[in-house]
Parts: C-alpha cells; sequence; structure tokens
C-alpha cells in the first residue's frame, strides 16, 4: 500500500532506528575501534594496533575459548535435538496427562537461568547433593560433577540441556501437528512400518522445525553465560571458560577493554559464520513440502 | 477491555515504568533526614559480613551527624569489578575495600582519595606491617592512600585430635611437612580418606612458598621474575605432595577451592591445610575436635605474604561523603572496635593499642590460636608497589597454578612460559 | 503397554520436577539437618528459617520491585515500537524497505554480550549508568517482536486500513485502535514471553549495575552462595525458590499464551 504521506513510513521506524543505531550498530563500530586499543576504563585508551589480536591468539585463549564453547554445543545442540524431538513423539498425544507431562518439561524453560543455575549447584555437590547421595546409595560410582576438568563442561552441557528440552519439544510438538494425517495413513496403506513412516514422511517435513530447534539452540548454547558464572566461574582450571565468560572476565577481572572488544569481535564473527553454516547445513525444502 | 486501551495503557505503563523506575533507582538509600550518608561497599559474606554489619550499626546509633549504608557486592573479585567500573561511570560509592595486589594500581591511576590530610591520620597508632608503610616495599615512601581493615596471614589448620593420637607436632620446615603429611594420610585401598595435607592451589599460598624458598616475585627494580628458582621449587613442592599422595588439591576457581579446603578440614578428611587466619573462628566454631593453628614452616627462611584487604577512598566521591567515610573509618580504628573485629573473625587487630589490651586483658593467653598470625607478623613479606602486580596475579600466574600442579606440567617450563608472557605483555 | 508407557512417561516428569521438589524440600529445613542428614527427602518439619534470612540479607521487596519495573518497562515499549515499526515494514511501500527489514533481523545476531561494554560506556558518559534506563532502553527494540507483528500484519487485508484510512483515521489510530486489537493474541502471547525472558535476566543487569539501588532479583538470589564459610544451602535454595515462583506461577496462569509466542517463531 501506498503510504498516506511520503513522510509517514519513516517517522514510524524512527524510533525502532534511533534505538537500533545507538544500542546496536553503534556497539558493534565501538567495539571494532577499540579492539585496537589498551584500555582500562579509567585512564585515556592507548592505541596498540592489532597486539590485542596477536595476544589473544599466542596466549592460546581464542582456540581455548572457542573449542571449549564448541564442545559444549555441540553437546547442547544434538543432545536437546534429540531429546526434544524423542519427548515430542512420545508425548504429541492429546489428553490431560500428556499436556501436564509436556508443561512439567517445559517448565524449566520458563525459570532464570539462576535459578536452574542455583538449583543444580545443590543437587551436583559433591558431598550433599541429591545425585552424589543417590548413586551412592544405589552402589553406582560418582564423579565430582563440577569439581573434575574433564566432567565440569558435560555436566553443564547436562544442565543446559535440562533447561532447554522442553523448548525442543514444544517446537517439535507443533512441527509434527502440522503433518497431515494422510500422509501417514497413505504410508501405512502402503505398507510401510513405524520407522519407515518416521524417516519418509515424518522426518522430511520436520526438516525446517528441526533445522530452527538446531540454530537456536546453536546460538543459544554459544551464548551460555549465567550458568558458567554461577556455577563454576570458569574453572576447574579454566575447563568451563566458555567465550562469552572469557571476555566477562577480560573486562571485569582483567579490567582490559581494549583486549575484551578484540575477543568480542572474533566471537560475532564466529557467530555469524555459524549462523551462516547451520543454514547452508539445513538447506534445501523437501520435496512436496509446504512453503 | 477495548485494545485501544489496551495499547494505550501498555505505552503509558511503560513510559510510567521508564521513567518511575529511574527516580526509583536514583533515590534509595534509605538515609535518616538530616543525616550525611555515605555508602559502604563491602565483600563479605557469612559470619564476616554479620560482624562488619554490627559495627556499621554501632558507628550509626552512636552519633547521630552521618550514616553508613553498607552495600554487599558479592566476593573481593566480584566487587572489585564493580568498584572499577563505578568509578569509570564515575558513580563509585566513597567507601570501599580493597585487596593489597591491587592498590598500587589504583593509586597509580589517581583515582584513590589520599588520606595523610585528614584529622587524626597520623594518631591512628597503626601496626606498620599491616599499614600502608610496611605492607608494600616502600610503602611510606607514596601519600596514604589506604588504612588496614582485615587483615590476615596464612596459616596452618591442625587437627588437634589426629596429631594428638599419631603424636606428632607441627611440622617447622618443609621435609617436616612432606613426611608429617604421609605419616597422617589414611588409604583403604585405593580410595584415600583422610589426606594428610590440604591447600588451596592459589596464588597467596605460591606467594608465600617462593618465600619460604627464598625468593621474591617481583624483583626490587620492578622486573618480574616470579621467584625465579624459588618459584619453581614452590611450585615443585606441591606437585611433590600431591604425586605422594598426600594432598589432594582442592579444584575449582577462586574461593571455591578455599571453601573446599575447609571443608575437607572440618569433616577430618584433610589432617592438616593452609588457610587464611580470617577462617579461625568459622573453624573453631564449627569443628568436632581441637583446632590447633600453627605457623607455616621454612625452606631457606620463614616468611609469609600478608592478605586480606585495605580500606580505601574513592577521590571522585562528593566531599561530604567523604568527611562521613573518614569518621567511620577513625571509629573503627578506636581500639574496642579494632578489638572487636579480630577477636570475633580472626582477622588481626590493627593497631598497637588494640593489641596491647588484648595481651593484658589476657585474652591471647586464653586464645593461643590468634597469636599465631600476630607473631608471624615478624615474617611478613611486604608487596611490591607495582601497578601490574594484579595483573601478574589474575593473567599470568594464577591460570597456570592449577594447570601447573593438576597436569603436572614441568614448573621451570610453566614458570619460563609465564615470566616471558608478563615481560612481553605488562611492559 | 499402555500402562508401562504411562509410567514411563511420569519417570520422564518426575525427571524435571524431582529437583523443584528437592530445591522446596531443602529450602525448609534447618542447617543441623542438611549436615545430619542430606538425603532425607522431606524436612522434619515446616521450617521458615532459611526464608526469614533470606529476607533479612537482603532487600528483597526492592530487587523484586526493580525486576518487575523493568521487565514490564521492556515489554511494553517493545510492543509500543514494534506495532508502527511492523506495519511500516509489512503494509506500506517506500524506499529502503527491503534493507530497513534486513537491518532489523540483522540485530538478532548482535548479542547482548556484543553490545554490553559500548552501551556502559554510552550510558555513563551521560551518568545513565546504574540506572533503571539502562536495564531498559537498550531493549526498547524487538526484532523477534517486530518481525512476529509485521508477520501477522501480512494476513490483514489491505483493504480494511484503507477503508479506516477513508473514514478519516490517522496512521497511528490504524496501528493503534485498529489493528493492535486484531494482533491481540499475538500481543498478549509477545507481552508475556518478552516480560517473562527479560524477568529472567541475569546477564545485562550484571554488567549494567553496580550497587544495589536498581539491582534485579536474579543478581540477588545468585549473591546467596556466598563462599568461604560454607555455603548454606537452605538458603540459597529459599532464595531460589522465590526467585522461580513468579515465572513459574506466570506460567501456570498463561501457559497457552507463553507457549503460543514460543511456537510462533518456527517458519
Amino acid at each position: 500500500m501506498k503510504p498516506r504521506r511520503p513522510i509517514d513510513p519513516y517517522w514510524m521506524l524512527a524510533p525502532t532506528a534511533l534505538l537500533l543505531a545507538l544500542f546496536f550498530f553503534y556497539p558493534l563500530l565501538f567495539a571494532v575501534e577499540k579492539s585496537f586499543y589498551d584500555w582500562d576504563l579509567l585512564t585515556p585508551p592507548r592505541y596498540v594496533g592489532f597486539d590485542n589480536y596477536r595476544a589473544l591468539l599466542e596466549s592460546g585463549e581464542l582456540l581455548d575459548a572457542f573449542t571449549t564453547t564448541l564442545s559444549l554445543s555441540v553437546v547442547v545442540v544434538i543432545g536437546s535435538m534429540a531429546l526434544g524431538l524423542g519427548l515430542a513423539l512420545a508425548l504429541n498425544r492429546p489428553g490431560a496427562f500428556a499436556s501436564a507431562v509436556r508443561a512439567a518439561i517445559f517448565s524449566a524453560y520458563v525459570v532464570s537461568w539462576v535459578s536452574v543455575a542455583l538449583l543444580w549447584l545443590w543437587v551436583l555437590d559433591s558431598s550433599a547433593g541429591a545425585l552424589t547421595l543417590t548413586l551412592r546409595k544405589l552402589g553406582i560410582p560418582t564423579l565430582d560433577w563440577l569439581g573434575n576438568p574433564r566432567v565440569a563442561l558435560y555436566s553443564l552441557a547436562g544442565v543446559t540441556i535440562w533447561k532447554i528440552a522442553g523448548y525442543a519439544m514444544v517446537l517439535f510438538v507443533a512441527g509434527l501437528q502440522d503433518i497431515p494425517r494422510q500422509l501417514y495413513e497413505a504410508a501405512a496403506l502402503d505398507g510401510a512400518g513405524a520407522v519407515r513412516r518416521f524417516f519418509n514422511v515424518t522426518w522430511p517435513l520436520l526438516r525446517p522445525t528441526a533445522a530452527f530447534v538446531g540454530t537456536t539452540s546453536l546460538i543459544l548454547s554459544f551464548q551460555v553465560f549465567d550458568v558458567v558464572r554461577v556455577m563454576t566461574q570458569g574453572g576447574p582450571v579454566r575447563s568451563t571458560t566458555v567465550f562469552v565468560y572469557a571476555i566477562y572476565e577480560q573486562i571485569f577481572i582483567n579490567l582490559r577493554v581494549g583486549r575484551a572488544s578484540a575477543e568480542v569481535v572474533v566471537f560475532f564473527v564466529v557467530l555469524l559464520a555459524l549462523t551462516a553454516l547451520q543454514l547452508w547445513a539445513w538447506r534445501g525444502k523437501p520435496k512436496g513440502a509446504r512453503a | 477491555m477495548s485494545a485501544r486501551t489496551l495499547a494505550r495503557r501498555s505505552l503509558v505503563c511503560g513510559s510510567a515504568a521508564a521513567i518511575g523506575g529511574v527516580f526509583l533507582g536514583c533515590n534509595d538509600r534509605r538515609i535518616p533526614p538530616g543525616r550525611t550518608g555515605v555508602s559502604l561497599w563491602f565483600t563479605y559474606g557469612g559470619r564476616n559480613r554479620e560482624v562488619l554489619e554490627k559495627l556499621v550499626q554501632a558507628f550509626n546509633t552512636a552519633q547521630n551527624r552521618y550514616y553508613v549504608h553498607g552495600v554487599f557486592q558479592g566476593d573481593y573479585f566480584e566487587g572489585l569489578a564493580k568498584l572499577r567500573t563505578a568509578i569509570a561511570a564515575r558513580a563509585a560509592p566513597a567507601l570501599s575495600h580493597v585487596v593489597g595486589e591491587v592498590i598500587p594500581y589504583l593509586a597509580e591511576a589517581g583515582v584513590l582519595e589520599p588520606l595523610a590530610s585528614y584529622p587524626g591520620a597520623a594518631e591512628l597508632d597503626l601496626i606498620p606491617e599491616l599499614a600502608q608503610q610496611k605492607s608494600w616495599v616502600g610503602g611510606d615512601a607514596h601519600p596514604l592512600v589506604c588504612l588496614p581493615f582485615n587483615r590476615s596471614t596464612p596459616i596452618a589448620y591442625l587437627n588437634g585430635e589426629i596429631f594428638a593420637r599419631a603424636k606428632l607436632e607441627p611440622p617447622t620446615t618443609w621435609d617436616e611437612l612432606r613426611q608429617t603429611a604421609r605419616a597422617l594420610t589414611l588409604k583403604s585401598g585405593d580410595q584415600v580418606q583422610r589426606y594428610g595435607f590440604g591447600c588451596p592451589i592459589s596464588w597467596w599460598f605460591w606467594v608465600a612458598l617462593v618465600g619460604q624458598a627464598g625468593g621474591e616475585v617481583v624483583e626490587r627494580d620492578g622486573t618480574v621474575s616470579l621467584g625465579g628458582e624459588a618459584g619453581v621449587r614452590a611450585i615443585q613442592f606441591w606437585q611433590t605432595l600431591v604425586a605422594d599422595g598426600s594432598m589432594k588439591p582442592p579444584p575449582g576457581r577462586d574461593y571455591n577451592a578455599w571453601e573446599a579446603t575447609n571443608q575437607d578440614y572440618l569433616a577430618g578428611r584433610a589432617a592438616m591445610i593452609w588457610t587464611s587466619t580470617a577462617f579461625l573462628k568459622y573453624l573453631e566454631d564449627n569443628a568436632r575436635f581441637p583446632v590447633v593453628a600453627a605457623r607455616l614452616p621454612r625452606d631457606r627462611r620463614f616468611a609469609v605474604p600478608t592478605g586480606g584487604t585495605h580500606w580505601v577512598m574513592v577521590r571522585g566521591a562528593p566531599a561530604e561523603e567523604k568527611a562521613a567515610a573518614w569518621e567511620f573509618l577513625r571509629f573503627m580504628h578506636e581500639p574496642e572496635q579494632a578489638m572487636a573485629w579480630a577477636t570475633r573473625t580472626g582477622y588481626m587487630p590493627v593497631t598497637r593499642s588494640a593489641i596491647g589490651r588484648l595481651e593484658r586483658e589476657g585474652y591471647y593467653a586464653k586464645h593461643p590460636n590468634d597469636r599465631i598470625a600476630v607473631d608471624q607478623l615478624a615474617v611478613a613479606m611486604p608487596w611490591p608497589w607495582s601497578p601490574t602486580l594484579f595483573r601478574v596475579q589474575q593473567e599470568i600466574v594464577q591460570p597456570r597454578l592449577e594447570s601447573a600442579v593438576f597436569s603436572k606440567k614441568d614448573a621451570r617450563a610453566v614458570l619460563d612460559q609465564a615470566r616471558a608472557l608478563a615481560n612481553r605483555s605488562l611492559g | 503397554m499402555s500402562r508401562l508407557r504411562n509410567l514411563a512417561l511420569i519417570a520422564v516428569a518426575l525427571i524435571w520436577l524431582l529437583p523443584y521438589a528437592w530445591m522446596l524440600s531443602t529450602s525448609l529445613k534447618t542447617l543441623p539437618e542438611i549436615v545430619a542428614a542430606p538425603a532425607a527427602p522431606l524436612p522434619s518439619g515446616l521450617n521458615f528459617d532459611a526464608y526469614r534470612a533470606v529476607f533479612a540479607a537482603m532487600p528483597l521487596g526492592r530487587y523484586f520491585w526493580n525486576t518487575t519495573v523493568m521487565a514490564l518497562g521492556i515489554a511494553a515499549i517493545q510492543i509500543a515500537l514494534a506495532l508502527p515499526a511492523g506495519y511500516a515494514l509489512a503494509k506500506l511501500q517506500f524506499t529502503g524497505r527491503a534493507v530497513a527489514f534486513g537491518l532489523v533481523v540483522a540485530t538478532l545476531l548482535i548479542p547482548a554480550q556484543v553490545r554490553f561494554v559500548p552501551v556502559f560506556v554510552l550510558l555513563a558518559d551521560v551518568g545513565l549508568a546504574n540506572t533503571m534506563t539502562a536495564l531498559i532502553l537498550p531493549f526498547g527494540v524487538s526484532a523477534f517482536g517486530t518481525f512476529l507483528i509485521r508477520q501477522a500484519l501480512e494476513s490483514v487485508p489491505d483493504s480494511l486500513i484503507e477503508a479506516a484510512r477513508m473514514d478519516g483515521a490517522s496512521e497511528l489510530r490504524i496501528v493503534f485502535g485498529l489493528l493492535a486489537p486484531m494482533l491481540r493474541p499475538t500481543l498478549v502471547s509477545f507481552f508475556l514471553f518478552s516480560f517473562v525472558y527479560h524477568w529472567n535476566d541475569y546477564f545485562w543487569p550484571l554488567v549494567m549495575t553496580t550497587d544495589d539501588s536498581v539491582r534485579t532479583l536474579p543478581l540477588g538470589i545468585a549473591l546467596l552462595r556466598e563462599q568461604g564459610t560454607g555455603v548454606r544451602w537452605h538458603i540459597v535454595m529459599a532464595g531460589n525458590v522465590l526467585l522461580s515462583a513468579p515465572a513459574l506461577l506466570v506460567f501456570a496462569l498463561a501457559q497457552r499464551h507463553l507457549l503460543r509466542a514460543v511456537v510462533s517463531r518456527s517458519p
């Protein structure tokens, strides 16, 4: 439609544009600029060229943050998608009972990350936590979930999956309900068993949903911070220092704003690349799918 | 409800909330009318926090001109981070307390208020080793910017029952410690039921070991040597104890490790630990065995770093708030308060008159454990007045200590690498 | 077979419910109880000491108020801005429309962790650091909300708008008076979703606030895990109950709407 007055669309978008410029685009440019300086917020910034990037690369900090975050992310994405899909398939049925179970699972997504982190900090406590005590009672050997550097990251991944599985499940349920019943009936008439039906009917039509869940859980897992801050503070032995936590530390503990900005720039580029990669990996419409 | 109302309501609500919220956020100090208020940002939890809050309350009721409003900011690191960002945002409180390692940096950055010209500054009768004068090398050459608050040294805590049964004395040398730890480690099969020794793998204790091995972390001329050979010996000492199986290096970052050490001690899982004198009252109260405090042993010499925090005032704060803060500081340094603080927590009394009175009243005779930290002051090492010291701690040393001990890396290689990094990045 | 399946499903639900029950149970115990018998599933009695301690340790009422005001403010402003923006992007033809839309969506790729230092410095320079404005304004635009509204408006026939125009209604009145009511389900869902999301936010208040004047509840409760002298779990869990309850309450009351917002994100 043509606007009433030519200026209309512009002033309608003006507040949005202003806030976006101030709080999204300007910060991005600022971060890029400051990444070439050494600055501690208390004294004037000092130009250092590419030193920050060099230091981050040489100290291995960038690579460590990336691999730590990637390890966490792989587990979280695969885990939450698999769990979400499994729960959706099991709970995609009418009735109050299934609805109640779905609600119970989704409730973890609704509370704050701090809430979940504190809760699991207590449950995973290596001396008095519920999980440790239960395992001990059952005679199963228990680990120091948050204190063992080889295990801590995966404990955090587990906590993350616990929180977001409900989200994946709800999305998959919606996706499943979009699949027309006739397709299943037709497949069944063709003699396809449950497994064949899944791969020939369900999965192709669920791909867009799966793509969405995969992309969002990837981005979410790369931005993980709260659980790390509350549960392990990046330790033990830096085994849970994910990207965002490393940035936080650079600013608040080391007071190196320039270096943190360099890390932020790299983080942003990585996120962009991952998103592009995800979109490319899930590309292509399956045959016969609705637009 | 019509949708127009809904939309309008949202707009009005939103703006009102935003605007009202700003005002709400701006002025919520709960200062009684007629008084000058000052914010004190503190970073204690638990028991020590309660003691501090009671003292703040005592100050507020003892006079009616000023009012101190305490704000809890988390642990040392969180609190320090917030203080620095607040200073950068020009929204800092007038009064806070920070660890010694960061004071030279803050002082050189010009954000700390010089204190020497405040009334009564020279008559505070501070113990030199705890005050700026001797806490740093050449501390009195710099303008006075801090006053001692909760000052501590690391000490050894022994499980009295276990030691009595094994008829062992507190170790006084590294070798004795190693043997004692080995003797007191109890295994059942593969599982260790009790470690002979526990210690957080942390900067402070590493500095203690470096000092005991005869080294300095930062040389007098400012070079970051990380103790040289002594630094290597320090890490190797820990590695030996872990290899012996008599020390469990508690994992966890920063205070998680300290906490784990305390809990291990209290639960009888470690016969002897090194930790701060600050936990003395806490451990004495919660242990089900007699707690025996002892000095740290020597390698080449006896040496301990000092720890805890110092009071600082922020230069950019308004003058009335700084005046109020100063009155509070004077109050805290009076003998009653200094004694109350020390005897209720385990930190050392910071004035000579306070210590004198405690001695005269027979306090130390009744509480010999409290005496240990005070006695160790004789071998306290001053910190270098180096603006990069906290970076050495946070960026160079602390991240590498855990991995060096945990993954049994070659101590010399780790320190060489760290030293090179320090010289490159810290100039 | 069906009974077995139901049992299995109950077991699954328990994985999500038991931790909360444990949290509640712990919050009602006393410290000696926890030390002596940490595995006891039920508390010996309804002991509210832990809750008293939480209230004594921090100005809970103020934190709760701060958090609610902040979340309400954000959600309200987001809707107020997204409606006209979504309308312009959906219904009006103008130069640069595609670019504008692209830019809005692009901001989804610039997360808070990338923005916070510059925003902090910017706000600090004008004396707005550590204020409610710092918590609300940077979230005034929701790309997601704008996208949602645009999408919803695309299915509104142009003829309706043209009719309203001919009746003499101004564009603003069309957007807020005519279209907003039609979008009511979407708006309600989005409002709830944004409200809960920002109510729960930890990172932004953590980096934007320096003292406790505008501190939010998640920050306050996270501070309960004081280190060094033994974590007092019953107090931490009591705080956690207080932190989780509002979100769970909103969820219980408005489950349908929340779910709609979540699901509507899928293509």
